[in-house]
């Protein structure tokens, strides 16, 4: 067996506990290894990051993206606002987004003669986030003192939409043109379900609480997302916009970058490495009948990574989540939770439970700022060490966190009672380990020879359904075949 | 309901007056006065808003002395009025709006019976919209629409803007134009009926 990939290091924040109190990783205990991507999946396409090549790939591939982009209606007197999502910086250490981020500034200014290029940088809940990243990778300097971070409770400007009245970011919108950098990584697919993820951020990070909360609570499910299209179709966001900018994402690394005008046209390329290789993934982890899941990265709890996956989405595998026709309502996305009634049962009775699988939660390290208490109310939680406990107590959006979970000092001892308590020696870490998943040495026998059958499942019989439920026409598949090269 | 547990406390010395605190209070529980910002003590429901948009970080979080819980007792008003409320809101009494406090639809309902007359009056009374400050504004909003109270937003404030569209206002032009990509318009309005006529599972229990 392999030995465990180095996790993620914790990371410095005000979300976070001090780096110094996150004692022991979990992949550091005895009984862990690992497996890559690529022995699960061979025919996952190359990755251009992480190789010997460095972060300049990043930088080589986003110019080479741009090339075929029309940027002749930004003049040199004109701003820009390049947009960009707190999401991107956890990818990958978040190095390669800020390196992208970085190149189209320099792109644009270069081709254009443009000098007025600011960075916005939405988040999801924790409003400062983006400001920590725009420190950590020195964007501020980069942008010439123009980059910020925007929050949903800044000041906001109306826009007129097909379906009425919905609300940005004043400052997202403050240039004469937009560009929208973003990456493919799936993340919420619980929320998103692979519906125009690329346009999701008109939607939520450059958006006011108004627009979110419309997302989030008046529109159901699947409609959802179109909360977002509503608003990128709008004449105020159309005669703005000049391009969208990618970071590609596979569960095992980024594969390249994606640029265009046409910003659906994107979308429907990225639809499809979302439903391909993410849904060989979750399809793969849903498959896991019991396990002992620890969380161990610098993130909510919510988003911590295994493989690409992030805890919500296991939590919720034990439904397809690509799948809109049968499966209305994932075991987890925050209509489901509000659909819990008093007695702490679904007020349907077709709502799935959390998946059963996960018989319990070592959470080793994760951060606040996602309201969280679902998850600990409903999976039997363990949280390791008390500084912990009381970062989680003085959360505003996790009060009733530590009232569903146990502490305890170290984490030898919660690894140890949960082994114990569950019976199960399968154990998966969301460590954000690149390349591969950081697992015990049961899972990873399972997994290895659970995931041919998924691979040819997913290929012949689900993607099909998938691009067929977003109304993508499957041809694509040669499109976006010729962009990404596969060595087996 | 929510423990508050939370006070936002500003350093004078770093106060430079410019009123973004104001602006983000859910509770109104802060103001510029000559010049540096205050709190009070009383109304602050510990949400961090301010904390986190301060833009020279002159605000921290301290823990209270003595929490405060605060809730509106459903057993306190008709029940029945609660339920007609949450009917014309289309909202289930017993689902969650609040996901940070885990406030329910009753609450907010009977804190308008009780006589909140804006988002502001509601997340003094409940707790509600002083977690993460961002997914419930549109319940909330739809309840007091349901109630005939016309609120308006604080003003010169960024608190809140307006309602926006439910599925059951999506135009029949709309869905038919953009139902091929996956926007389940027909299928969301149809799960969300079933579950605001779903089944009470305690019916005025706390
Ligand atoms: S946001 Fe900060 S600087 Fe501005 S008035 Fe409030 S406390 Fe003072
Ligand atoms: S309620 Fe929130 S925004 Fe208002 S003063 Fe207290 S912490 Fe600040």
């Amino acid at each position: 067996m392999r030995s465990p990939i180095p996790p993620i290091p914790p990371r410095k924040s005000q979300y976070g506990i001090d780096p110094s109190l996150v004692k022991k990783r979990v992949s550091e205990l005895p009984g862990m290894t690992s497996v890559l991507i690529k022995e699960l999946f061979p025919d996952m396409p190359d990755i251009i990051y992480p190789t010997d090549k460095g972060i300049e790939a990043v930088r080589k591939a986003t110019e080479e993206a741009l090339k075929h982009v029309d940027m002749s209606m930004i003049k040199p007197e004109h701003s820009v606002n390049i947009l960009a999502s707190h999401h991107g910086f956890t990818l990958l250490g978040g190095e390669p987004y800020a390196e992208m981020l970085k190149t189209l500034k320099d792109v644009i200014q270069a081709k254009t003669g443009c000098k007025d290029i600011r960075l916005r940088a939405g988040v999801g809940l924790r409003f400062r986030e983006t400001e920590e990243y725009i420190k950590r990778y020195g964007l501020d300097k980069y942008f010439n003192g123009k980059a910020i971070g925007i929050a949903p409770i800044d000041e906001g400007v109306p826009i007129e939409t097909e379906i009425g009245t919905l609300y940005g970011i004043k400052r997202a919108y403050d240039a004469d043109w937009i560009v929208h950098a973003h990456n493919s990584d799936v993340r919420e697919v619980h929320f998103h379900r692979q519906v125009d993820r690329a346009v999701k951020p008109f939607g939520m990070s450059y958006a006011r609480i108004e627009t979110r909360s419309t997302y989030h609570q008046n529109m159901g499910p699947r409609a959802a997302n179109f909360v977002a299209r509503a608003i990128f179709d709008s004449p105020f966001v159309q005669k703005k916009f000049a391009f969208a900018c990618f970071l590609t994402v596979a569960p095992h690394g980024i594969i390249g970058v994606d640029a265009d005008n046409d910003l659906y046209a994107l979308n429907d390329r990225i639809t499809f490495i979302g439903c391909r290789y993410y849904g060989k993934m979750m399809t793969l982890l849903g498959s896991i009948d019991e396990c002992i899941v620890a969380l161990d990265f610098p993130c909510p709890v919510v988003y911590v990574f295994a493989g690409g996956v992030i805890y919500a989405n296991f939590a919720g595998a034990n439904t397809d989540l690509y799948d809109l026709d049968s499966v209305p309502l994932p075991s987890y996305t925050w209509y489901t939770e509000a659909f819990y009634g008093k007695n702490g049962k679904p007020l349907l009775e077709d709502i799935p439970p959390l998946n059963p699988a996960i018989k319990m939660c070592i959470h080793n390290y994760a951060w606040v700022g996602y309201p969280s208490a679902f998850f600990s109310e409903h999976i039997p939680t363990v949280v390791v060490g008390r500084e912990q406990a009381d970062l989680f107590n003085r959360d505003p959006q996790n009060l009733n966190y530590m009232k569903h979970a146990l502490i305890a000092d170290d984490l030898e001892t919660a690894m140890e009672f949960a082994y114990k308590v569950t019976g199960t020696r399968k154990v998966l870490i969301f460590d954000g380990a690149i390349g591969g998943i950081n697992l015990s040495e049961p899972l990873a026998e399972y997994l290895l020879k659970k995931a041919p059958e998924v691979n040819e499942k997913v290929e012949n019989e689900l993607l099909p359904k998938w691009l067929r439920q977003r109304g993508v026409d499957i041809r694509i598949r040669d499109q976006v075949g010729k962009k990404y090269a596969v060595s087996m | 309901m929510k423990l508050v547990n939370l006070i936002a406390q500003v350093d004078r010395g770093k106060c430079v007056g410019c009123k973004t605190c104001e602006k983000v209070c859910p509770v109104l529980a802060i103001k510029v006065v000559d010049g540096k910002a205050e709190v009070d003590v009383d109304r602050c429901r510990g949400c961090a808003a301010c904390e986190q948009r301060c833009p020279v970080y002159a605000i921290s979080m301290q823990k209270r002395d003595n929490p405060l819980l605060v809730s509106v007792d459903i057993a306190s008003v008709n029940y029945d009025e609660i339920l007609k409320l949450c009917s014309n809101a289309l909202l289930h009494p017993e689902q969650v709006v609040c996901y940070c406090t885990g406030t329910r639809a009753e609450e907010i309902a009977a804190a308008i019976l009780k006589g909140a007359k804006s988002p502001e009056d509601i997340s003094f009374m409940t707790g509600a919209r002083t977690g993460c400050k961002v997914e419930c504004i549109q319940p909330i909003l739809r309840l007091l629409e349901a109630a005939g109270v016309k609120s308006t937003p604080p003003q010169g404030g960024w608190q809140w803007y307006g309602r926006t569209v439910t599925v059951w206002e999506i135009p029949k032009k709309v869905r038919e134009k953009h139902s091929s990509r996956g926007f389940y318009f027909d299928e969301d309005e149809k799960l969300l009926d079933r579950v605001r006529t779903a089944p009470l599972q305690g019916r005025g229990v706390k």
